[in-house]
């Protein structure tokens, strides 16, 4: 493990920019939102700033990504098919263990299951993560119930935490290590390491007084969700406040499903892109012939918290579906962000046991 | 993996021959240009592939032929864009193919069963190739029954292929169509009135069902009552698919995906999904 000084820290990005493209946390000015923007200037990056109001998910797997592209020749009969997807080699720098944990359930998915999806292996592939350590909560986080937070225990390259006039910098693989080792970082004894303890520790005590927007305790949810333990009802309640604007599904550093679509061009060219879309949309599972098996709302809601929450669903993520970022219940019209409906269904437990 | 597959770039495949099964639904017979993809292509019963049409789009769709001789088909009712593009092409044309997909049909688990097949309509096609394949093993099954319904009689499907397979010892064949109709002398109403028609036995018994919904539902609930088990009724079900490698998620039920997991599966895995069908 290595140290940095604290006005140093940007070095580690400056020696990134040499092999990669560098997409860090910068403040927007005219919003004061935070976003993970690619940055020319790494002074740019603010490693204090807010969490950013969207997570690293279109870095690694992009809203919209030409996958091939074709030409058919009508007359000739001739057909020429090709990949598209090049990306660049990118670096995510400062990423919070929240948005980590999204990256890593999105890696398990596309890479850990019975087929590889090579689209999002050749991002994933040429992509190097430094994480960063939350010293405080935000007022909506709550990542200490979803065990992702406040600090990464896995998934990343490098992970700093600030420790008042030094960096940690922990390196958590071979090319990580390789990197700190080149930039001659002076190392680290287990007094730093006992200090990020005390670092991470703190930040959890801080959630009571600074995470006061949402809390979501899901254990005993999962196992409800899990088994469909839940009264229709509580769907249908649910489901009369989405809006079915899909900005949850848009938000979520973990939620993945896409829809592909062929686009012609002028040229007679055709790109196959494939786009984000939300299991909130009636359209989603809308078949030809206009057979829809899940046309009401409430069972297009009940499905993405059992995709979050359920047992299964964890299988394929190693972990919840939620990384509890508090970004769905930011931008939820409706009120429903994932935290309220776990206290929906805690409520409707709670309330079955007084009166059974 | 060992199987061979195409996952995102699709291998082109020439049109060789179509054939017009019934008024909105054709056979196409496919040939790829690849020689290598052509040899290596192998399909197991019951799995499906994604289609290509050039300029717009791709679609999922089962495959009828059973792998062992018969010629690589699809058949394809007119339903949307993409299959309304492909019923525009013509022999020679070109269209590009994904896969194959899906688990398919579990045959060695079935051996010295009766076997029960109750199609509705264009559900006879993805049912195809599992009879193709009972039929040439014939010693190895009981029983072997169809029991299709369709519309009308200009709904059936496969007609020559029946009347080939009747040929065949043992076959039996009940055919319904919904209401009456002129010329026609067989039976009136919905497929599972046949069932008793046919004296269906449940015991060592597994039966194949596919269809509309409407008509998988009261089936299902007829073989039952019957006192046929829950997990000798097997279905393959169709989804919305993008993907067809688990990613997309469209075809999710409960917490499987019908584009991995499935298509194929039982009455008794379908209940405990949670979903509608």
């Amino acid at each position: 493990m290595f140290l940095i000084k604290k006005n140093d820290v940007l070095k580690l990005a400056q020696e990134l920019e040499k092999s990669y493209s560098v997409y860090g946390p910068v403040v927007e000015k005219e919003s004061g939102q935070t976003f993970l923007a690619k940055v020319d200037n790494v002074t740019d990056i603010d490693l204090n700033a807010p969490i950013p109001s969207l997570p690293p998910k279109n870095i690694l797997f992009p809203q919209i990504e030409k996958i091939i592209g074709y030409k058919y020749d009508q007359s000739s009969k001739n057909a020429e098919i090709k990949m598209l997807v090049v990306p660049e080699a990118k670096a995510l720098f400062g990423i919070r263990s929240c948005d980590l944990a999204g990256v890593q359930c999105l890696d398990r998915f596309f890479m850990g299951q019975e087929f590889v999806d090579d689209v999002y292996l050749e991002h994933r592939k040429k992509t190097f993560i430094v994480a960063n350590t939350c010293t405080a909560p935000f007022a909506q986080c709550f990542c200490a119930c979803t065990d992702s937070g406040p600090s990464a225990k896995e998934g990343y390259d490098l992970n700093l935490t600030d420790l008042g006039d030094v960096y940690l910098v922990e390196a958590g693989s071979d090319k990580g290590k390789e990197l700190c080792e080149k930039m001659g970082l002076e190392k680290s004894d287990n007094s730093h390491l006992d200090a990020k303890v005390k670092v991470v520790d703190k930040s959890l005590d801080l959630f009571e007084e600074k995470a006061v927007e949402n809390k979501a305790w899901i254990s005993r949810v999962m196992n409800r969700i899990t088994t469909g333990f839940i009264k229709p009802e509580i769907w249908e309640y649910i489901g009369d406040q989405c809006f079915e604007c899909g900005a949850c599904s848009f938000v979520c550093p973990s939620c993945s499903c896409f829809n592909i679509e062929d686009f012609n061009k002028q040229n007679g060219t055709t790109e196959r892109m494939r786009e984000w879309d939300s299991c909130s949309y009636e359209g989603y599972t809308r078949m030809a012939g206009d057979h829809n098996p899940r046309k009401p709302i409430e069972d297009r809601r009940n499905k993405r918290f059992f995709c979050k929450l359920s047992y299964s669903q964890s299988q394929k993520y190693l972990r919840p579906g939620c990384v509890g970022c508090g970004r769905c219940a930011w931008v939820c019209p409706g009120d429903i962000g994932l935290p309220n409906v776990v206290t929906y269904v805690r409520r409707e437990i709670t309330e079955r046991e007084i009166n059974e | 993996m060992s199987e061979y597959k195409v996952i995102t770039v699709p291998e082109v495949a020439v049109i060789k021959e179509i054939k017009k099964e019934i008024e909105d639904t054709s056979t196409f017979y496919l040939e790829f240009a690849n020689p290598e993809v052509e040899k290596n292509f192998k399909i197991k019963s019951g799995q499906f592939i994604m289609c290509t049409i050039f300029g717009a789009g791709e679609f999922a769709v089962s495959l009828p032929p059973s792998p062992e001789n018969d010629r690589f088909h699809i058949s394809v009712r007119n339903a949307g864009k993409v299959t309304g593009a492909l019923h525009r092409l013509q022999v020679g044309d070109k269209v590009g193919i994904r896969g194959p997909f899906g688990n398919g049909f579990p045959f060695e688990e079935i051996k010295g069963k009766n076997v029960i097949y109750v199609a509705g309509g264009i559900g006879l096609i993805p049912l195809r190739s599992s009879i193709v394949h009972v039929l040439q093993h014939r010693n190895d099954f009981g029983r072997i029954i169809l029991l299709y319904g369709s519309r009308s009689p200009k709904d059936l499907m496969f007609q020559y292929n029946i009347e080939e397979w009747q040929k065949i010892d043992g076959f039996e064949t009940f055919i319904t169509i919904d209401n009456p109709a002129p010329g026609w002398t067989g039976e009136v109403g919905f497929v599972n009135t046949l069932i008793e028609k046919a004296q269906v036995p449940v015991d060592n018994t597994v039966a194949f069902v596919c269809g509309p919904p409407i008509m998988f539902n009261s089936v299902i609930k007829d073989l039952v009552n019957r006192g046929m088990r829950e997990e000798n009724i097997i279905s393959t079900l169709e989804r919305h698919m993008k993907c067809g490698i688990g990613k997309c998620q469209h075809c999710a039920i409960g917490r499987t995906l019908v584009c991995t997991d499935g298509p194929v599966y039982t009455y008794k895995q379908i209940k405990t999904l949670g979903e509608q069908i």
